[in-house]
């Protein structure tokens, strides 16, 4: 109990939230149900961002590309599974390729979804971090990656659908049984406090103390013979997977996957739920991903421009009121309190 | 474009031009990006809506208002230059030394800049009408005159750049901050109100190059992310505070992605380009023409 109680206050919104999450499906609504599971996705996203750029400092102005290659890795397996794709036919390719006869089979997929994306990660770490690139010029290359991986998705019209994505995908199934939407929806669910609880392990590590040391003072962890390019291209392979994971489920839970989804303006909206929510502490991911999107789902219908507009002011005064977001307000509120109690009984 | 139809001598000179085209573009959009990232150490992710602001206000002067394009230059970088003021006055200035937060204000202010621009104008794409109309036929190859015209302003542009910066008490000012903050504050400059303009000198450039852009690139509310992406890579490219880096650079990019895009597709090509400029930077990371810093 007293263990319980010593938590910081952020785990009592990490526990509550997943209450809230695991109840959600009892209120019957099978649309908002539906909806959740697709949030569900978003947070193991915001989590894979968050332990690249709340903890190392690295922050991925592309990260939808690592989320778009699990995706669409995915995407063509599911839409594989009953011969040719249409979108491929029509672009006249009358044999199956190889790689994608590799893909239709689901645990290939799921396997390449999740390393495809930490592969590139991890090459394009090698290249940069050993090359001494500072956080700015990370954020930027990324940038241009995004707009890159875009460009080609697009253009690739005969294996991706280009502009319109691949669509009509069949939902969540396990070992050959599809799973109803509540059953996908825990199984999802179940995902996601897997990756949570691994991120909190691997931050909790000595890993991530190096990382945080990283983000606190480069040079001064040089000097203590920590050899920084590696960690960091390693949290960034991590990183990657997790996104990658999130992609792989997100084109079954969607039930579509198009080019938005891949380039910059993906990878500006989670950037956005951290930068709202907070970094550093998982909880601020969630919390920023759940509420952006839920409240976009509810305001976004009527007020489309407005939403958007309301969004980037938000960001802006975020940045000089809550430096490290709501979760971090919160949690800088309560040991404040904590400390003032201290103070007083020993008064 | 069919590469082998023609003498491929006079289409490998159209496609030289047309590079040399788009060089002074992303020259022109590059070189407010060395002044404000190189020289002031600010990282503007609303560059490109700058850009944006510039190409919107020349719209608005030849379309709208029915003026003449050389109102609409000078008018672009006003417009540019004030929002660039505004920014820098109510945001960055209050930013100092923290660029991660400076970066995450900047995307704030650009998705702002777009959803009031989108609001005004509408998401669908504007159309500048090309002013200078006409072409310069030499044998086979036909470059109009307007791509002429860009390609002079833009050497015009940076070279009147590198003379404010070089010959001026304005730029010598901005040079000694630069070098030093607190050892020019001390010798009595104002660096607050150095900074200001700078800052907003850099912006109206990114204005003059959305406007020059206007006519042959379509104009829409979220036209500035490839802007921001191409000045950043030019300016790292070239080393990011030297004007001649940029302009080397921005021939890099923009001759490449054209001479590339001629013999395959333009796809291929930025992707290929991409990977150029990754290279650079994992062997020559300060750019091929950094600076010496002592």
């Amino acid at each position: 109990m007293k263990k319980l109680l010593r938590l910081p206050v952020n785990r009592y919104v990490d526990y509550g939230l997943f209450l809230v999450l695991a109840l959600f499906p009892l209120s019957g609504s099978l649309f908002y149900t539906q909806l959740i599971e697709k949030y569900l996705v978003f947070l193991i996203f915001a989590y894979s961002l968050d332990i690249l750029w709340g903890y190392a400092g690295l922050m991925n102005l592309g990260h939808a590309v690592l989320f778009g290659l699990g995706g669409y890795v995915m995407a063509l397996s599911l839409s594989a599974r009953g011969g040719i794709p249409d979108f491929m036919a029509n672009g006249g390719v009358t044999q199956m390729p190889g790689w994608l006869q590799v893909l239709s089979n689901p645990a290939a997929a799921v396997l390449a979804g999740i390393l495809l994306p930490a592969l590139l990660a991890g090459l394009l770490g090698r290249f940069l971090f050993y090359s001494r690139v500072g956080g700015v010029f990370f954020a930027v290359i990324t940038l241009a990656l995004a707009q890159v991986f875009n460009l080609f998705i697009q253009s690739q019209q005969t294996y991706t659908g280009g502009f319109n994505g691949i669509g009509g995908l069949p939902g969540l199934s396990l070992f050959g049984n599809e799973l109803t939407l509540t059953q996908g929806y825990y199984f999802v669910f179940c995902v996601v406090v897997l990756a949570y609880v691994f991120c909190r392990c691997l931050m909790g590590s000595r890993f991530g103390l190096v990382l945080r040391g990283i983000r606190e003072n480069e040079t001064r962890l040089e000097f203590l013979g920590c050899d920084q390019a590696r960690f960091k291209t390693a949290v960034f392979a991590v990183s990657g997977a997790l996104a990658g994971l999130a992609g792989v489920l997100y084109a079954p839970v969607n039930g579509m996957i198009a080019p938005n989804d891949v380039g910059m303006e993906f990878s500006t909206a989670v950037i956005v739920w951290l930068a709202i929510g907070g970094r550093g502490n998982l909880t601020g991911a969630a919390v920023g991903a759940m509420l952006v999107n839920v409240l976009g789902n509810a305001l976004s219908e009527n007020f489309g421009v407005f939403w958007q507009l309301l969004l980037g002011a938000v960001i802006v005064a975020v940045v000089f009121f809550v430096p490290d977001g709501i979760v971090g307000a919160l949690i800088r509120a309560a040991r404040g309190r904590k400390a003032g109690k201290a103070v007083e009984s020993r008064g | 474009m069919p590469f082998n139809e023609v003498n491929s001598m006079d289409s490998f000179l159209a496609l030289l031009l047309n590079g040399l085209n788009s060089s002074a573009l992303i020259l022109l959009a590059a070189l407010g990006m060395v002044i404000i990232c190189g020289l002031m150490n600010v990282i503007n992710l609303a560059h490109g809506e700058l850009i944006m602001v510039g190409a919107y206000t020349a719209f608005s002067v030849t379309q709208v208002a029915g003026l003449s394009f050389a109102v609409a230059v000078p008018a672009a970088f006003v417009v540019s230059a004030a929002v660039g003021a505004a920014m820098e006055l109510l945001v960055i200035r209050k930013l100092t030394g923290r660029p991660a937060e400076t970066m995450l204000a900047t995307f704030g202010i650009s998705v702002v800049l777009q959803q009031v621009t989108n609001l005004i104008f509408g998401a669908q794409s504007q159309y500048v009408a090309i002013p200078i109309e006409g072409n310069l036929s030499a044998g086979r190859v036909v470059i109009p005159y307007y791509n002429i015209f860009t390609i002079l302003f833009a050497a015009a542009v940076s070279a009147g750049t590198v003379l404010l910066l070089k010959k001026t008490r304005f730029g010598k000012r901005v040079r000694a901050i630069t070098q030093n903050r607190t050892m020019a504050e001390c010798l009595g400059i104002n660096s607050a109100r150095i900074d200001t303009l700078t800052f907003a000198f850099g912006c109206g450039l990114a204005g003059m190059a959305g406007a020059l852009a206007a006519p042959v690139k379509s104009v829409s509310p979220f036209m500035g992310g490839p802007y921001l992406v191409s000045s950043f890579m030019t300016s790292v490219v070239g080393g990011i505070a030297s004007f001649f880096g940029t302009a080397v650079g921005s021939l890099l990019v923009g001759e490449s992605t054209a001479l590339l895009g001629g013999v395959s597709n333009d796809v291929f090509a930025s992707i290929l380009v991409f990977l150029l400029i990754i290279a650079v930077i994992r062997f020559k990371p300060e750019g091929l023409f950094a600076k010496e810093r002592r």
